[in-house]
């Protein structure tokens, strides 16, 4: 079998997505973040894919490493850097009631 | 017949919220900003948040009054029933008490609404016109949808596009009480239109909805967003679970040695356990457990830091526990809990051992949760039963001690509308494996002729 078409069987496997509540296809957890996989990738697929060989082929070891063994951002820190990037896109709406 | 429920009537329902800043033995760290690297001021929130709730974020006072039109949205479904878990604690033989506060009672289904109408409500009387929000599962959008046309506000929902389709129900009861609930990424912001161009099939995901939901609320200056966990103010405004349930406990001349919930931002647990945690302060011997997936441990397994988030120091310092790049994750998946990052006030009372935290897998929490169904009736939501599943583990160590132990949690909400995860358990989908490991490594092994992504 092609790789590719390997590939494209393990996208269309499923499994429940912790964050969403709902079954979501390998294919959504490899680009769940912009380009890059989400971050509990590992967790949720490991007991079914070697999950983390497949990642670091497709990322390179450096973009793993960002994603997989950076310090995860708080829901805070995600919410001050979207309304500092919002601010940016809107003008700071200095008008507000 | 013996008595399995206690009601409050609704002129008990507490006037007050507890805010557990005022009892601390240790303050809590403020977040700090990215930029400055000082703690983070009003302004910074202002644009998202109504500086009425800013200064609830913020405040110090032990006691905060349920304003009286809250109270009278409250009323709709509160006081909840305290119940007595009869059936359980047969079915596992134990001479435990267990007690819990169905939150379920609520008309969306879960606690969210304690704090959903109290954010519609300060929204409204600072003059804010719409609310925005996320939702991934939509729980929270649901919530939110009700609060606003409770108080007369729009509502704008950024539903994760995966969801928007697989979840159809949910969305139906957000229009049903009238909010617009739109498939993210959308045409409707900046962030949305460019995923869109670049990705016009993209599935959307939480990280891309709060942007666009912030966006949303940054770009008019008669909206706001509205967030359902985590922060301060949204666990002050589910505390009025523990106070009832103190109440409740009262009545019938008991006392926890036990007080439990899941955690997944920490709102419904802290909701029920911080008036437990003050008395705790004050010298009362109870042990406060969160239950959590082992998907995502991160009570248990993230560690404490107040740190920068990247190597260029450019996030903000917050002190909290999260995951950080020691943790070897489990080789098994859990449901419903969704945040990596737990609630500043959770992660700093595990740090002065208030509370303890303990976590459990995916396949645990659901035989949990039917063992809970076929002896309670009532379906638990799949976040729920990782609190079911610390009650039961609670129950057994009971019996085994001999003990009489008096266990109380929180049933944070049904899963009436999370049939399918329990369709994929009974199924045994949940743990399936479908392509042979041996296949992929082969593959894998010439992965030059992989696309790219
Ligand atoms: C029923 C239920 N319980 C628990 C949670 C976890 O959230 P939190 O820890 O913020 O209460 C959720 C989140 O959506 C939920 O819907």
């Amino acid at each position: 079998m092609e790789n590719h078409d390997i590939l494209v069987r393990m996208d269309a496997l499923e499994t429940r997505c912790p964050k969403l509540g709902h079954q979501v296809p390998f294919g959504y957890c490899r680009k769940e973040s912009g380009a890059l996989p989400c971050s509990k990738a590992l967790v949720c697929w490991s007991h079914r894919l070697p999950v983390e060989l497949v990642l670091r082929k497709f990322l390179g070891d450096e973009a793993y490493e960002a994603v997989f063994n950076g310090t995860p951002k708080s829901r805070i820190q995600v919410l001050l850097e979207a309304i500092e990037a919002a601010k940016e896109r809107c003008g700071t709406a200095s008008d507000r009631p | 017949m013996e008595q399995i429920k206690v009601f409050l009537d609704e002129s008990e329902m507490p006037r007050q919220w507890y805010n557990i800043q005022a009892d601390l033995p240790t303050p809590l760290r403020p977040p700090l900003h990215p930029g400055t690297g000082q703690p983070i001021k009003a302004e910074d929130l202002a644009p998202v948040f109504p500086m009425n709730l800013i200064e609830q974020e913020v405040s110090t006072e032990r006691w905060i009054s349920i304003p009286e039109p809250v109270l009278e949205k409250y009323a709709l479904w509160r006081p909840t029933p305290l119940y007595r878990a009869r059936g359980l604690e047969k079915a596992l033989g134990t001479p435990a008490k267990i007690f819990y506060k169905n939150e379920g009672v609520s008309p969306p289904g879960s606690h969210k609404p304690n704090t959903a109408v109290a954010q519609a409500y300060y929204n409204k009387v600072f003059g804010i016109k719409r609310l925005s929000t996320e939702t991934g599962a939509g729980q929270w959008g649901s919530a939110l949808s009700m609060a606003c046309q409770m108080f007369g506000l729009q509502c704008r929902v950024f539903m994760v596009k995966v969801s928007y389709n697989q979840k159809p129900y949910r969305r139906s009861m957000m229009e049903t009480w009238g909010a617009e609930c739109i498939p993210s990424p959308s045409d409707r912001t900046q962030t949305g239109r460019k995923i869109l161009a670049e990705h016009p099939d993209s599935p959307g995901s939480l990280g891309i909805a709060i942007s666009e939901a912030i966006e949303d609320a940054v770009g008019d200056p008669h909206a706001r967003y509205s967030l359902g966990s985590v922060l301060n103010h949204v666990l002050l405004h589910q505390t009025i679970i523990g106070l009832e349930a103190q109440k409740q406990m009262e009545k019938l001349g008991l006392y926890p040695d036990v007080v439990m919930g899941c955690a997944g931002g920490g709102s419904n647990f802290a909701g029920l356990c911080l008036p437990f945690v003050r008395d705790k302060i004050h010298g009362r011997n109870v042990t406060i457990v969160a239950a959590e997936p082992t998907s995502c441990p991160t009570l248990t397994k993230g560690p404490f830091r107040y740190d920068f988030g990247d190597t260029a120091m450019t996030t903000p310092l917050l002190a909290m526990h999260t995951l950080g790049h020691d943790f070897v994750p489990a080789p098994i998946h859990a449901g419903g809990l969704r945040y990596h990052g737990m609630a500043p006030i959770v992660s700093h009372l595990l740090e002065e051992k208030l509370i303890e935290a303990r976590a459990f897998d995916q396949v645990e929490t659901f035989t949990a949760g039917v063992q809970w169904a076929r002896a309670e009736g009532f379906v638990p939501a799949p976040e729920t039963n990782h609190a079911i599943a610390a009650v039961v583990q609670e129950a057994l160590r009971a019996k085994e001690e001999g003990k009489e132990k008096v266990i109380l949690f929180n049933w944070s909400g049904h899963g009436y509308v999370d049939m399918s995860a329990y369709d994929a358990f009974l199924s045994g989908k949940l743990t399936r494996y479908e392509l042979p490991e041996e296949e992929i490594r082969r593959a894998l092994a010439a992965t030059d002729a992989f696309p790219k992504p």
